[in-house]
């Protein structure tokens, strides 16, 4: 019995190609059963997400026959006809657990080191499980592949830190106040990353929101979904003695937010730190207000510059993984050489 | 002990401390970004070498070691070391090392200048009270001195946190907002062993010489320091004067102090009797 992995991904196939091979979770048991029946396989297990469509089967079956085999009856399955054959990538074996390995631990995501793809992975699982079409090697090859994620999450940084504008702003905003716990902060301009990032500043403790915007039906409509109050445009600095921080991305051609009205408004304030987080382009606050005393001012690049770093530190943590991995997968390569497995599995049969 | 002096043990701290200055030096360069026991390994086995040399010379002069300049300034920085030691147990105040090692340093080498370990005809500590004058005062010294450097902490991470914030985010140095209150703690329990040094101090005047405050340079500049903490805390309770202004305060009176400290103490009549 041997493991054999077949796969399209977004290093090898566009999201043209990737959306016709895509399954939904609830057609997934029906493929793995037609599957058992063509003779293909003994066991299963399928992962399609937005980036990727993997199938992990376990087979009696050896050489590039199998793959072609397996190649051309997915494609039937999906009604896919036409030349798709060069965007599969083909992994056996020892290769083929690394892959999943890889795959586990946020490798071979598109954001390096993501952690969403996991969860999948196990959901995945979980379905081939409950439906009986996993055997003794997949079931082997998915624990190792969960407890290396473990321990690569565990002993390296390339989970560490965060790649979205709104969760970085959020990693900011700890860097700056003990806690987030009561924090006041107001949306200035109801955009969409603005929203997003009061979404995350909520959900780590955030007290509460305030919205103004020049539409007012839309600062009452973001306000109520986020839980918050609208507070009419002209109104907003009236709030500002009690706001920790400010998002602001309006689309006004100028500042809104200068260093002499800013001065004026802390007059009213006492000396605890405010954050204005400027997602506005053109920008909205002018830059020379983070000279202020207790100030802290980040845009949109100041943030994304923030994000680029965690990428590259994630890069240089990628290594230290890449040996966690490679000596995991071994292990299971051994371990699977040293105690055969049956040649006819039961899972199907 | 192993046929060191108190004054050997002593150096070797004071070299454990210069290397975990230059480690700390690599620590800033990197930005503090990842948890290191390095130089909380150097820091303790400097204070297990400080604080041998501080029993030695204790048994040896049969009292708590703050007779003169070197002892003074040795329980200074023991205060400061050990106060480091049990910080460092949270993470996120354990790089207060990296910016406690190079004045841990300086102050060894400043100590070891052979001028201020003048062993009297007598001590100049005789009654309890008096050792336990100076032991509040030197471990209020102690607590204004980790305070400055929380503020100064405080100050490069908010210097990283306006104009290099990448640097700011993948540090672990603590958010500022609680470098803030671990400053205002620090000085909080620095300024009330220094009033309670001060009580003690007044009250053995008042016994030895009959009045509670004399002229005596050491003295009329303790208030002084005295009052500029005071006057620090009473500001920070302000709007406006948190922040960026207030660790500098906090850093700049503890420099005074540090500059003027061995100063006062040799034309005071009372000090050095």
């Amino acid at each position: 019995m041997r493991l054999l992995v077949l796969g399209l991904s977004h290093h090898s196939a566009p999201v043209e190609l990737r959306e016709r091979f895509a399954y939904a979770e609830a057609d997934v048991p029906g493929l793995l059963t037609r599957l058992k029946a063509a003779g293909l396989a003994q066991e299963g297990v399928l992962l399609s997400t937005c980036n990727r469509v993997e199938l992990y089967v376990a087979t009696d079956r050896s050489g590039s026959e199998i793959s072609q085999a397996l190649r051309a009856f997915v494609a039937q399955d999906r009604g896919v006809n036409g030349p798709a054959d060069r965007a599969w990538y083909v992994h056996s074996d020892g290769q083929g657990a690394e892959h999943l390995f890889r795959v586990a631990c946020g490798l071979e995501s598109l954001v390096l080191g993501e952690t969403e793809i996991l969860g999948q992975l196990k959901r995945a699982y979980d379905v081939a499980l409950q439906h009986g079409c996993t055997g003794r090697l997949l079931n082997k090859l998915f624990q190792a592949a969960f407890s290396t994620a473990k321990r690569v999450r565990s002993e390296t940084g390339i989970q560490r830190g965060n790649t979205s504008v709104a969760s970085v702003a959020v990693e900011l905003a700890e860097k700056i106040f003990d806690g987030l716990q009561g924090r006041e902060v107001m949306v200035i301009g109801a955009g969409d990353t603005s929203e997003k990032t009061a979404r995350a500043l909520l959900s780590r403790g955030a007290h509460s929101v305030m919205v103004s915007n020049r539409s007012f039906d839309r600062a009452a409509t973001l306000a109520e979904e986020l839980g918050g109050r609208a507070i009419h445009f002209d109104d907003w600095s009236r709030e500002f003695g009690r706001l920790d921080i400010i998002i602001s991305s309006t689309s006004a051609p100028h500042y809104i937010l200068d260093r002499p009205r800013l001065s004026g408004l802390l007059q009213n304030r006492s000396s605890r730190p405010l954050l204005l987080i400027d997602l506005a382009v053109p920008r909205d606050i002018d830059p020379e207000v983070k000279l202020l005393n207790n100030i802290f001012l980040a845009n949109v690049d100041d943030l994304q510059a923030i994000a680029a770093e965690h990428v590259r530190a994630r890069q240089v943590e990628r290594i230290r993984c890449e040996q966690i991995i490679r000596e995991r997968s071994q292990r299971w390569a051994g371990d699977v050489s040293s105690h055969p497995l049956p040649e006819r599995r039961l899972a199907f049969e | 002990m192993f046929g060191l002096t108190d004054r050997n043990w002593f150096s070797l701290a004071v070299v454990l401390y210069g290397i975990g200055a230059v480690y700390s030096v690599l620590l800033w360069r990197r930005g503090f970004r990842r948890d290191d026991w390095v130089l909380y390994g150097l820091l303790a086995a400097g204070a297990a070498a400080h604080m041998t040399a501080m029993f030695l010379r204790g048994f040896s002069v049969d009292r708590c070691p703050i007779n003169n300049l070197f002892e003074a300034t040795m329980f200074i920085s023991w205060t400061m070391v050990a106060s480091l030691l049990v910080l460092g147990t949270w993470q996120r105040l354990r790089f207060l090392g990296a910016f406690a090692s190079p004045l841990l340093f300086a102050l060894g080498v400043f100590a070891l200048f052979p001028m201020l370990d003048e062993r009297g005809p007598k001590p100049a500590f005789v009654h309890g009270w008096e050792s336990l004058h100076a032991a509040l005062v030197l471990l209020a010294y102690g607590a204004f001195g980790l305070s400055a450097l929380a503020a100064l902490m405080y100050l490069s991470q908010e210097h990283h946190l306006k104009f290099d914030k990448p640097r700011a985010v993948l540090s672990l140095l603590p958010p500022i907002q609680r470098l803030e209150k671990v400053t205002t703690a620090l000085l909080w329990v620095g300024f009330c062993l220094l009033t309670a040094g001060l009580v003690v101090g007044a009250w053995w005047l008042q016994q030895q010489h009959g009045y509670f405050i004399s002229g005596d340079p050491k003295v009329v500049w303790s208030l002084a320091v005295w009052i500029a903490y005071l006057g620090l805390l009473v500001l920070h309770w302000r709007p406006l004067a948190g922040g960026k202004q207030f660790a500098y305060g906090v850093i700049a009176t503890f420099a005074f102090v540090l500059l003027t400290f061995w100063g006062t103490n040799l034309p005071s009549a009372i000090h050095n009797p």
